[in-house]
């Protein structure tokens, strides 16, 4: 079906184009409510994590106490920006990778507005008190038909997309992305219909409920990401992926190890003994399909350092590869019995965990396809410089005392647990680690702040009417304008510029 | 794919300007694109086999280190296990409490447990069959009086010509430590604030005194309560301030 691509540059670039305007409102609706709840989140998050170290914070406020806005703090984070991005992604990237063009636009876009409509009742539902209890499945039991009905509505199309496809290669991004369409409705399903319709022994109840948040991090999450990692670094640098084995071996190793993890959480309660343990030894495996596709992808993008230098996604996603590492040799480190899995049973260790996989790591690389995609979609170029640089630099300084502050914090406040002869309290506060996640979470909120805005102007097209990208720094060395060289705009032409 | 196209300006179809004013225009960031389909042919390093290698070992100890045993219910259930007390520190037993407080805490128990059902949660009685302990002359007055009557039960008249119900007996399997429990907390609780502790002595007094009693086995009625018990029990009074060990009732060891 070679008729079916243009071989002509200019018309592949017209196809290209079309395909992204095809998408642009679903993929910037999804962009940006996301954007909005991520800050939303980030600001609860503040507030959480101050109630923490002076419970008398907006004490007087009965919808506001610790335990309603810390699951509205990482439900919002999850349901809010972190499934809405990965909408954004998976639509954009499946369109693209299948080359077709979206003819369900509308479609999805109505189903876009029942799951915002969905992730709101179901913090309303949190914050008047409904919620279930289960951590990352708080919101009220009647959503999460409404979640899964709106996102099998978004994503089938890119499941029809990828079937028509022209015949030929499959991508290794499609493989992740394909792979997370279909695990994510068996995960939520599973967890789901064994927790709210045929509840069983609430112990075991328990451990459904961990290896669920484990599998949406390892079987959601972390694929998307690295499917749009290994479609940016290869795209942007202009280098083919580093190696297709190490792939291979990042991908089925992942899709074999990650849904054993999870039940980790429980070990030594009263459930059959190996089940845990089972657990702990799985997260540690997944060592390999992370440190697999880190490998590869840094050896992709760090071969061109004068790109990584300047482009904005690659940047971003080079950072959320360093999250990956700093996560797979956590996930090593944490999960030894003996010594620190016991430690991370009752800490804020868990918790810096899960916000090094969703911000550190995935949030990043979704922030380097944002910078990527939007220009495409709305066909004009990011404002400004300083906001992106600004957006970048916060969010890596608050990501990592947020995640390393918790991490290793709670392993320390583990062991002042262990120690029976001092009062809870004391441990339970953990009371300098918590101030530092406050003020960290403030940096991020700043950020993410900038970062919404400037999505905002985007979307309005208030952006840069330019064939030239916005870069971080100049290229070649010296400095150019944001519009490029003098008398350099009509040169841009394919292939003039490498993509950024 | 045939690569004819990739020389537009001589093929006549295409007029070059517009095609590329239009890209110029629509798709300038999609024109800056690289097309990538060939895949890297690097090799999976070593050093890198070999960390996986090492963190495999490691996930492998993991679970067979502790899981491997499946449904071991007696490894992670092991009867009669007492927590070792961490290294360093001594384990040394409960807190102490004051004397009155850890009788009275005893007490309370046994109260809810023998007493509540007929007297009350409020020790007020109901009037008829079943008088108040709150402010009553016997709980109140001699210490043998009370303990026979826990021990033996009372039936008939009492002293002020009235006739409640009968009341069972309530000493059988009770130990000292529980009647002096008991009769500490009824007179230091429900208004009553006699300030004194009954300890296990007296109350290891009254039982004995309850079995040698000339009908033992029959409730004591009024009349032998007024004729032969009205005195305290024996035993050295105890100093409600004195630290205990809640459990045993024992003097506590000095910190």
């Amino acid at each position: 079906m070679s008729s079916a691509i243009p071989t002509n540059p200019e018309q592949d670039a017209l196809l290209r184009a079309g395909i992204d305007r095809s998408l642009r409102h679903p993929v910037m609706f999804f962009m940006t409510s996301g954007a909005a709840w991520l800050a939303v989140s980030i600001l609860l998050g503040i507030v959480s994590s101050a109630k923490v170290h002076s419970p008398e914070f907006m004490a007087g406020c009965s919808w506001l106490t610790y335990g309603r806005v810390f699951p509205a703090h990482i439900n919002a984070f999850i349901y809010g920006w972190g499934f809405q991005v990965a909408f954004a992604v998976i639509i954009w990237m499946t369109a693209r990778l299948s080359r077709k063009e979206c003819t369900a636009s509308g479609l999805i876009l109505t189903a876009g507005h029942i799951w915002n409509l969905g992730v709101s009742l179901g913090l309303v539902g949190i914050f008047a008190g409904f919620s279930t209890g289960m951590p990352w499945m708080e919101f009220p039991s009647f959503v999460w038909p409404v979640l899964l009905v709106s996102y099998f509505a978004i994503v089938i199309w890119s499941f029809i997309q990828f079937r028509v496809r022209p015949e030929g290669h499959v991508y290794i991004s499609q493989w992740y992305i394909l792979g997370a369409m279909v695990w994510f409705p068996w995960i939520f399903i599973t967890a789901n219909t064994l927790l709210h319709c045929l509840p069983g022994h609430p112990v075991m109840a328990a451990g459904i409920n961990a290896w669920y948040k484990s599998a949406l991090i390892f079987l959601f999450f972390t694929p998307v990401a690295l499917g749009t990692a290994y479609y940016l670094a290869p795209k942007v640098t202009g280098r083919p992926v580093f190696s297709y084995s190490l792939a291979k071996l990042g991908f089925w190793s992942l899709a074999i190890i990650a849904p054993w993890a999870g039940m980790q959480k429980l070990a030594g309660a009263p459930i059959p003994y190996f089940l845990p343990y089972l657990g702990a030894a799985a997260t540690v495996l997944l060592f390999i399909p992370m440190i697999a596709a880190a490998i590869n992808l840094l050896r992709t993008m760090l071969a061109s350092p004068e790109i990584l230098s300047g482009s904005p996604s690659l940047r971003f996603t080079v950072a959320g590869i360093g999250g990956l590492i700093i996560l797979a040799f956590s996930a090593v480190f944490l999960n030894l019995p003996d010594s620190t899995l016991p430690l991370t049973q009752f800490s804020m260790s868990s918790y810096g965990f899960e916000i090094l996989a969703l911000y550190g790591f995935f949030s990043f690389v979704m922030f380097g396809a944002v910078y990527f995609i939007v220009p495409r979609v709305t066909r004009r170029e990011w404002l400004s410089r300083r906001l992106i640089k600004m957006h970048f630099l916060l969010s890596v300084y608050g990501v990592i005392v947020v995640a390393l502050v918790a991490l290793y914090g709670g392993l320390e406040q583990g062991k002042s647990q262990e120690d029976w002869q001092q009062p809870w309290q004391a441990s339970a506060t953990a009371y300098p680690y918590a101030v530092a996640t406050t003020i960290a979470w403030c940096f991020i909120l700043f950020s993410n702040v900038f970062f919404f805005l400037h999505l905002t102007l985007m979307w309005l097209r208030l952006g840069r009417r330019s064939s030239h990208p916005t870069l971080l720094a100049a290229s070649h060395g010296h400095a150019v304008s944001p519009h490029g060289e003098d008398g350099d705009i009509d040169n841009a032409g394919p292939g003039y510029v490498s993509a950024h | 794919m045939s690569l004819t196209n990739q020389k537009p300006d001589l093929e006549d179809s295409i007029n070059v300007t517009e095609a590329h004013g239009r890209v110029v225009r629509e798709a300038a960031a999609c024109a800056r694109e690289n097309r990538i389909v060939d895949n890297g042919i690097g090799h999976i390093s070593l050093w890198s086999l070999v960390v996986c290698g090492i963190v495999a070992f490691i996930a492998g100890g993991v679970y067979f280190g502790s899981g491997a045993e499946l449904f071991a219910y007696n490894t992670s259930f092991r009867p009669g296990y007492v927590r070792k007390p961490p290294g360093g520190a001594e384990d040394s037993g409960p807190v102490p409490k004051e004397a009155l407080a850890a009788y009275m805490a005893k007490g309370s128990k046994i109260y809810s447990a023998k007493c509540n059902g007929c007297h009350g949660a409020d020790a007020k009685g109901n009037g008829s069959t079943f008088p108040a302990l709150a402010g009553g002359i016997w709980p109140n007055g001699e210490t043998e009086r009370f303990a026979m009557i826990i021990l033996n039960g009372l039936e008939g008249p009492v002293d002020d010509g009235k006739t409640y119900g009968i009341m069972p007996p309530q000493g059988i399997g009770m130990a000292p430590e529980d009647l002096a429990g008991i009769m500490t907390y009824v007179r230091n609780n429900f208004g009553n604030t006699k300030g004194d502790v009954v300890t296990t002595e007296m109350a290891k007094a009254a039982i004995e005194m309850s079995a040698a009693r000339k009908n033992a086995g029959k409730s004591v009625t009024g009349a032998e309560l007024t004729a032969d018990h009205m005195k305290n029990l024996p035993g050295e009074k105890m100093d409600p301030k004195m630290m205990l060990d809640p459990i045993t009732l024992a003097p506590a060891k000095a910190p």
